[in-house]
């Protein structure tokens, strides 16, 4: 009984002991301040995309790069994740830009990579890895017109890949699913390479009444 | 019934489309919204249920509770009640009561949404208050029954046979005896004035009552018997004589936990105010009047205006991105109360754009024109209307679906979006 009452004495005073340390350490500097880490890629995500839906497309990429230098090399899961979300961003922009992101001035130059497209091999590899992203998001995202429409506008800027391109975006506009004024824009110069000059009026006057600016429709005119 | 209605509907489309030019006609298919299980008769008015009186097998009635998901909003089912997170009524309240964890700018917002779906009503004791074919009735021809409630049940996919069997499991296939209403109705009337029944309930059809139900704040606790309360026009559908009785009573002896008081009537003052519930004569159900369609505007309509305006206020609740609504994108992207997956996302312009799966699981444009050149979207809002004035079409469901129809000025701005080629 003894040795109980001994061992609950230890105890008090042990414990009375860190109540008396975190008082200390309260009074010589204030409150404690755990340091916690917050996460602001996704609201750098949401403000990319609001980027690039103003056409401001080198803007977006910087957002991106920035935020995740090795978005390349990321596996997008599942649709709507960052990662996602983070590639679609890019690979539109990449195509929008041609494979050519004018991003030297606004980002340092170990994680600008081949973005900038200084060589006709780059813009290549550049618009190759844009459509590749764009295809895993169509697998994951299965029978979606908005990412279908995002993937044929990729499409459409690798020779070797605009056939596919132009049946993607005639299905869609088929069933009016043409997602994007760009999407149209992208239907319409490439009616226009096949020579279909009523198609591409068509394709052209839907950019038109879709687009926040003339400009998404200019190339294809 | 569902596959031939929508295959000759779709066959039909198809063949009219057929000499179309192949660039950007929208090619109308299968109607997205036809019921499939239309109503015989959709013009019926709602104190004239023309229940199809099918017999219903509870057995089954139990599974079709399960898959239309009635443990989401009802309590008192016979099925457990939903998970929180699948919970409609109980997720809203505590977002409603700043019980939710959430940050309170989220709350803020949502609260907005919420308050339209904060009650629905418990169905404990079906079989001892409502008639099977009322129960029947009303799921195929749903309307206001609550007036002091903003939503309303919503217009479900469901079948004739379908709505008896669940009819036969929510009322435990109870027969109510059929009792003509003895009692005089003139005390009847007498009674419903001096217990103050009009707190909660409007009467419409006979002279107003003394007392009006008065609402301050869209819900809060001890506002919810005034929200639940039906208009008492409806139930000589949902009663028979002898239910009525017992209920006026005693309702606690019927269902424990009611709203509805004991009002502490003697048995002929029971009698007598349900014959007058149950017999007196009724004006006209008030009929809403269908807005008049406005013209489409001339001035510019942005996918942003048709955004804060329509989508945002009641079109996202059951149409967005799961990824950013806990995985759930509502009952018109994921699934839900019966529906199945329409992959129909509202929440960007995009997503919009991209249209829809009909019933076979195609991809269509939720623009695409209907028998009449309206757009799909446009056609849903105009139908929700009519329903609101009792004019159902069976092959559309209207929209937002258990809520009040979008003004005429709203409707205006949707479909001046489409007719300008939807800019963004």
């Amino acid at each position: 009984m003894k040795k109980l009452g001994a061992m609950v004495m230890v105890a008090v005073s042990a414990f009375a002991m860190v109540g008396s340390v975190a008082s200390d350490a309260k009074a010589c500097g204030g409150e404690w301040v755990p340091a916690v880490e917050i996460d602001h890629r996704p609201e750098g995500i949401a403000r990319a995309e609001k980027t690039l839906k103003k056409g401001e497309h080198a803007a977006a990429a910087g957002m991106i790069i920035r935020m995740m230098p090795h978005v390349k090399d990321l596996k997008a899961k599942k649709d709507g994740t960052l990662v996602a979300r983070a590639q679609r961003i890019l690979a539109l922009a990449v195509a929008r830009n041609n494979g050519a992101l004018p991003i030297d001035k606004e980002l340092p130059s170990y994680v600008q990579g081949t973005w900038i497209g200084k060589t006709s091999k780059d813009k290549a590899a550049n618009l190759e890895w844009s459509v590749a992203a764009l295809r895993k998001l169509n697998d994951i995202k299965k029978d979606d017109a908005a990412v279908q429409s995002d993937l044929a506008e990729a499409l459409a800027k690798v020779e070797k890949h605009r056939a596919e391109a132009k049946e993607i975006l005639e299905k869609l506009a088929q069933k009016d699913l043409v997602a994007t004024p760009e999407a149209y824009a992208t239907l319409a110069e490439l009616r226009s390479a096949a020579g279909d000059s009523e198609g591409q009026k068509v394709a052209l006057k839907r950019c038109e009444s879709m687009a926040k600016s003339a400009n998404v429709c200019r190339a294809a005119a | 019934m569902t596959r031939p209605l929508v295959l000759s509907l779709a066959l039909t489309l198809a063949l009219a489309s057929g000499c179309k030019k192949k660039h950007e006609g929208a090619s109308p298919e299968a109607h997205p919204s036809a019921t499939g299980a239309a109503p015989s008769a959709v013009q019926a008015g709602p104190t004239t249920p023309d229940p199809p009186r099918l017999a219903g097998d509870a057995e089954r009635g139990r599974s079709l509770v399960e898959k239309f998901e009635c443990s989401r909003c009802h309590g008192g089912t016979g099925l457990a009640a939903s998970p929180f997170e699948k919970h409609c009524i109980t997720c809203h309240q505590d977002i409603w009561n700043d019980k939710f964890k959430a940050k309170p700018d989220k709350i803020e917002k949502w609260k907005k949404t919420v308050q339209l779906y904060l009650n629905a009503p418990n169905l404990e004791a079906a079989g001892a208050r409502y008639e099977p074919a009322f129960i029947q009735a009303f799921l195929l021809r749903p309307h206001k029954l609550r007036p002091n409630m903003i939503s309303s049940m919503p217009r479900l996919r469901i079948s004739d046979q379908e709505a008896a069997d669940v009819a036969a499991f929510l009322t435990k296939g109870e027969k109510p005896a059929a009792e003509a209403p003895v009692g005089d109705e003139a005390a009847g009337r007498q009674v419903l004035e001096s217990k103050a029944c009009g707190t909660c309930h409007v009467f419409t059809g006979v002279p107003d009552l003394p007392v009006k139900p008065t609402l301050t704040k869209p819900w809060q606790k001890g506002n919810d018997a005034i929200e639940l309360a039906p208009d008492l026009r409806f139930v000589r559908d949902r009663m028979s004589f002898g239910m009525l009785t017992r209920w006026l009573l005693d309702p606690t002896k019927v269902r424990a936990d009611t709203l509805m008081p004991k009002m502490g009537l003697s048995e002929k003052e029971s009698k007598d105010a349900a014959a007058y519930l149950l017999k007196a004569k009724l004006a006209p159900a008030p009929k809403k009047p269908i807005p008049t369609r406005l013209p489409v505007l001339e001035r510019k309509v942005t996918f942003e205006e048709v955004e804060k305006e329509v989508l945002l206020k009641t079109c996202r609740h059951c149409h967005t991105n799961p990824d950013i609504a806990r995985g759930d994108g509502g009952p018109g992207m994921t699934g839900g109360f019966g529906f199945v997956p329409r992959k129909l996302d509202f929440s960007t312009y995009e997503s919009t754009n991209g249209g829809l799966l009909d019933l076979k699981g195609e991809r269509m444009s939720v623009f695409t024109k209907t028998k009449d050149g309206t757009p799909l979207l446009v056609a849903s809002l105009l139908a929700r209307q009519k329903e609101e004035a009792g004019e159902l079409d069976p092959e559309l469901r209207g929209m937002p679906l258990g809520l009040p129809a979008l003004s005429a000025e709203q409707v205006q701005v949707v479909e001046s979006w489409v007719a300008q080629g939807r800019p963004q």
